[in-house]
Parts: structure tokens; sequence; C-alpha cells
């Protein structure tokens, strides 16, 4: 399918990791439209945004009661350059990604993967603090 | 999440189908924690039937593997579907465990 305009979609989750799986869910959907990703790529997108929320989860809203915070998405294909950009937005704690070390990958780490896999598996990623909450911008190229 | 656990000869198989994620941890956790808890065990976790991994679960089979590493005994993972094993690559945890293309080269070692 040659895609001719910009598709939006948007999800409201509670912050739970019970319902991240239909965020994967949605990103196969949305990317089997471009008719171009393959598994391995379905599953890195997947994967990176799968992070960002059990990083809002168990970091940002660790002081709210399970499923109290929520987590506002929206992901975006766009064509021209064809790419999937994912907008996270939470009203949780707000933290600074430079203070988080890399992991050491030269002996097999218990934590510390998290924001390695985010940063590794997109194309650009980016993480602001405004006054409506923290937002995460993710972007992946599809051709 | 399904867990199916088994014994074949001295080793303890687990293997786990669907997502294995920070969701579905627990009961994996503890499987591990109770297999990996008598010294010399020998456990296998088959991901052939794993659609997804994350680093909550990642943490915990590395937390098993050091667990059994310190007991003397043999931690091995097998059937990792081409996206699982690109994210152990890209960890470099495909360095860290011992990785077999599926359960019987897995058994034919681990029950040598």
């Amino acid at each position: 399918m040659s895609l001719q305009h910009s598709e939006v979609i948007r999800l409201d989750l509670p912050a739970r990791h019970a319902y991240l799986h239909l965020l994967s869910d949605t990103i196969a959907e949305i990317l089997r439209q471009t008719g171009t990703a393959d598994e391995a790529l379905v599953y890195n997108v997947q994967l990176a945004a799968h992070e960002v929320c059990t990083n809002i989860v168990s970091h940002a809203y660790r002081n709210r009661r399970d499923g109290e915070g929520r987590i506002v998405i929206t992901l975006a294909l766009h064509p021209q350059p064809l790419r999937l950009e994912i907008e996270l937005q939470d009203t949780g704690e707000s933290f600074d990604p430079e203070l988080v070390p890399q992991p050491n990958l030269s002996e097999a780490q218990i934590h510390g993967y998290g924001l390695f896999l985010i940063r590794h598996l997109m194309d650009r990623v980016s993480y602001t603090t405004r006054p409506d909450g923290n937002h995460w911008h993710l972007v992946k190229r599809l051709a | 999440m399904e867990m199916k656990p088994r014994q074949a000869g001295n080793v303890a198989i687990l293997a786990i189908e669907g997502r294995f994620d920070a969701n579905t941890v627990p009961p994996v956790q503890h499987w591990l924690e109770q297999a990996t808890a008598t010294p010399g065990a020998r456990v296998l976790v088959d991901l052939s039937e794993t659609t997804f991994v994350d680093s909550t679960a990642l943490a915990t089979l590395v937390s098993a593997m050091k667990r059994c590493q310190q007991s003397k005994g043999e931690f091995a993972l097998c059937g990792l579907r081409r996206p699982v094993l690109m994210i152990f690559e890209l960890t470099r945890l495909d360095k860290a465990f011992n990785i077999f293309v599926d359960a019987d080269h897995a058994l034919a070692v681990l029950n040598a």
C-alpha cells in the first residue's frame, strides 16, 4: 500500500503492565498498513515503545497506586519519508535520561537495559518535561 | 502467557508461550527461583513459543543464570526466535548465556 496521507491512532491507557500488549498490537497493525515492515522491525518498535511504558509505570508513577496514572499515546504513520512517530505522555515524576548510566555490555547486567534498548531500536528518541507532563518522542524510518 | 514445565533426565525445563514481559514475569521468576535453588541444578528455558521478551524478562533470566552459576549449576536457553535473538545480540547477552537452537540440542549437552 502506498500511503497518501498521515494516519493517526491515539491510545489512552491506565498505567498498568497488563494493558501494554494493546500498544504492541496497535503498532503491529499500523505497520502492517505499510506492507513493508518485516518481523524484526515491528518487534523492535514494539519493544522500544513497551520499554518507555514500563519506565513510566515503574518510575514516573512509582508513588501512585497501580493504574492510577495514565499513558496517552499517539502513533502517527507519515509518508514522505515513510516513518512512524510515537508520542507517549505521562503526568508522573520526570527524570533526566542523561543521568541514567549505560549498561556495561561486557558482562550480563540485571538492570539497565530498558533505556539502552529504546535508544538503539529507534532512529530518534527525545524526552522533554513540560507543564502538561513528560513527553517521549520516538521516530522510526520505514523507507 | 502460558508456562509449561517438564523434567527431562536431570534437566528442569520451562517452556514459555506468548509474552514474557513485566506483566507476566512474576510466575516465571517464582519457578526459576525454585528450580535454581538446588546446588548443581540444570535448568533450561525454552523460548521457542515466546513471542515477546522485554528488559524485565531479560533481568529475570540474568538473575536465574547468576544464581545457577553461584551454585555450580547449569542454565541454558533454547529456541529463540530471530527478533528475540537480535535483542540478545544487541545487549551482548548472547555471549553470557548458553543458547541452543532447540531443546533436543540443549538436552544432549545438559544431560551428558
